[in-house]
């Protein structure tokens, strides 16, 4: 459709690159359906630090393993019938920088709150009623 | 470790929080998760938009409710309860381009368009938008409008969320509207792509 350099059309030999990645993990069939804006953030951070390096995919494996298994069980224990499957990637993926000594979970925790007490930006309620700009039209 | 009961504005947070401490570090690049969230964006939300885009195709009866109240008429499709949010369809002619920008990724309607790509919540887009609509749509999505079409640019918020009823492509007539909504794209109804053509 469009070749913009803003606009990076995804390579096809790269999909299946991550979804080799993806095959082996647990808990998940119906891969890379995402139902949040989150969920695809998280899932784009993770492969991306792997790609550049950052942990290789079987810690991330075994981490993610580890996540849903602590689920499980207290799940199992207490009946709890919440399952997020991307939220098990954000654990993992916290696990694996804090084994490696990259991010400190205390600050991960910090940094959550000031982004949760952020303010909304201004002029974030205000309706407004008419376009902003308007290009004429140019007729003979 | 184990927090499966946060909301899902926590764990959002949560996201923002790692990524910008992973950029901070060096251990990724705003660009390479961009480059991976592209990949996928277009599967991320249902999408439900292009079905009443589908449906105003084929029936002039709910074009003129969607036209007139846009919240309502989703209702009838089961589309809907999203935050309450008041919702305003803008109809595409052959004189008149709609195109929608906010800066603020919480003023997209993404259960009606999918996940916002992030392109639209660049200041840049915005404001060049406003400035010179008719050159970056051109230049930046490669869309041409005719000079004989009036481009309208409009400001989504948490009160009014805007979205774009493109024109119908040529040469489908008598298409279901399955097929049709196939041909709906997230960009067409942001304003800056048009629909698929027929193939």
């Amino acid at each position: 459709m469009t070749t913009s350099p803003t606009r990076p059309q995804p390579d096809p030999e790269q999909r299946r690159h991550i979804e080799e990645l993806v095959s082996v993990l647990p808990g998940r069939s119906d891969h890379q359906k995402f139902d949040e804006p989150w969920e695809v953030r998280a899932f784009a951070i993770v492969v991306a630090a792997h790609t550049s390096g950052q942990y290789p995919w079987s810690d991330f494996q075994q981490a993610l393993i580890d996540s849903i298994k602590g689920w499980e069980e207290s799940a199992g224990a207490t009946g709890d019938p919440s399952w997020s499957y991307y939220e098990h990637w954000v654990n993992a993926l916290e696990a694996v920088l804090d084994r490696r000594g990259a991010v400190d979970p205390a600050a991960v925790e910090l940094r959550t709150r000031e982004v949760l007490a952020a303010p909304p930006s201004r002029n974030h309620h205000d309706p407004h009623y008419e376009p902003v700009a308007v290009h004429a039209a140019v007729r003979s | 470790m184990n927090d499966v009961n946060r909301t899902q504005q926590e764990i959002a947070a949560r996201v923002k929080a790692l990524e910008s401490m992973m950029i901070e570090q060096g251990l990724v690049t705003t660009e390479m998760v961009d480059h991976y969230v592209e990949i996928y964006e277009n599967q991320v939300g249902p999408q439900l938009g292009a079905i009443a885009v589908a449906r105003a195709w084929t029936d002039p009866g709910f074009k003129a409710r969607l036209l007139e109240n846009a919240t309502e008429a989703c209702k009838e499709l089961g589309i809907g309860g999203m935050q309450g949010e008041h919702m305003v369809v803008l109809e595409d002619t052959d004189d008149v381009h709609h195109a929608i920008v906010c800066t603020l990724c919480s003023c997209y309607p993404w259960p009606v368009l999918g996940t916002p790509p992030n392109w639209y919540k660049e200041p840049q887009y915005r404001s060049r938008m406003v400035r010179e609509p008719r050159k970056v749509l051109a230049e930046e999505f490669g869309f041409s409008i005719p000079d004989t079409t009036e481009i309208r640019v409009w400001d989504s918020s948490s009160e009014i969320r805007y979205w774009v009823l493109p024109q119908r492509p040529p040469g489908t007539e008598g298409w279901t509207e399955e097929q049709l909504a196939d041909l709906v794209t997230r960009d067409s109804m942001i304003g800056v792509g048009p629909a698929r053509a027929a193939s």
